[in-house]
């Protein structure tokens, strides 16, 4: 019997630390940074040739998923109306590797054929301070066109700016 | 003897004539070209179907009863590429993946050329816009050819067609 009780007690004890771990690791998150408005940059590929689609798809798919974050203000490059938004946040993209891949290759032999592409994001302030930087990249191994690799850059880039921005009013 | 080897020659002069004479009348393009809106347009969904035409200074496309207007003029760059789609796709596409013995894999060699037209625009406040399309092979050099007259900008003028370069040399991937 006091085996039984002796088993439970370690079990609950793991359980606890386990649980427990997670919620530790949420307190030493960095805090997070004000963005009353974002503005997206063209992506910048001078050092890599990329194809004019997968510069404008990367773009366009950035744009649709800081929106989706919910991020309200987000504004396109060149828009006049973000000049006279007290803390904005510019970001900066630049490709740093892109393989473009084959979707027929995929689709006959499933393991090769990927598309990559690497992506430097480079969060500044309208002053030009850099408030981060990473690497973030976009990948499709199995199915769907070359370009679904943007699609995937576009989601994560959208997750990094969620997990160190906030906009008053939003949370 | 004589007529059959008249039949042998008409019969390779037809092939020959078909292979060459839907590209040629695929840059003779007069009209809306059916085109699929793969992302970037304001107001229009990705991966809608419709038709493109330049008219009056304009990039028009139209899908159903909705349409969707480009000024020539706040066009900042057109670029014309090549690619290629599953001639099988859609959910047969899908479907055939299922079949035995790899029957779906043999459906995925057989793809269709395609063109490829990339857009960038300025909208009223001077945001930068950039849409996708793609259309039928031989296309795509055509309506490029007919926005720069008008307005549209481009980095990359003397483009060789895109339509030549796909049938010569197909995109090559770059591993960098």
């Amino acid at each position: 019997m006091n085996r039984i009780l002796n088993a439970g007690i370690r079990l609950f004890l793991l359980t606890l630390v386990f649980s427990a771990s997670p919620l530790l690791a949420q307190k030493t998150k960095p805090a997070k940074i004000k963005a009353a408005a974002l503005q997206v940059e063209m992506i910048q590929s001078d050092e890599i040739k990329l194809p004019a689609e997968f510069q404008v798809a990367l773009y366009e798919n950035l744009i649709r998923q800081l929106e989706k974050q919910g991020f309200s203000h987000v504004y396109r490059d060149g828009d006049r109306n973000a000049a006279s938004v007290a803390d904005l946040v510019v970001l900066h993209s630049t490709v740093r590797g892109f393989k473009a891949g084959s979707e027929r290759a995929r689709q006959v032999t499933t393991v090769s054929g990927a598309t990559s592409i690497t992506v430097h994001c480079q969060f500044t302030s309208s002053d030009a301070t850099s408030l981060l930087e990473q690497d973030v990249n976009g990948k499709v191994r199995f199915f769907g066109g070359n370009l679904k690799a943007t699609y995937d850059f576009a989601k994560k880039a959208a997750h990094v700016a969620n997990e160190n921005f906030f906009t008053p009013g939003r949370e | 003897m004589t007529s059959r080897t008249t039949t042998v020659l008409v019969g390779v002069a037809s092939l020959f004539a078909g292979l060459v004479i839907p590209v040629g009348q695929a840059q003779q393009v007069s009209g809306p070209v059916k085109v699929v809106q793969i992302t970037g347009l304001a107001g229009v969904k990705d991966n809608a179907k419709g038709t493109l035409q330049v008219e009056n200074g304009r990039l028009h496309f139209v899908h159903g009863k909705a349409s969707s207007d480009v000024t020539a003029d706040s066009i900042q760059e057109v670029v014309t590429g090549a690619d290629s789609q599953r001639a099988v796709g859609g959910t047969l596409g899908m479907m055939s993946m299922a079949a035995p013995y790899g029957g779906g894999r043999v459906l995925s060699l057989f793809r269709t050329k395609i063109d490829t037209l990339t857009v960038q625009y300025r909208d009223a406040d001077g945001g930068l816009h950039g849409a996708i399309f793609t259309m039928p092979i031989g296309t795509a050099d055509v309506i490029k050819k007919e926005l720069v007259p008008q307005g549209a900008q481009t980095t990359a003028p003397g483009e060789p067609s895109p339509a030549a370069t796909s049938r010569t040399s197909p995109r090559r991937e770059q591993k960098q």
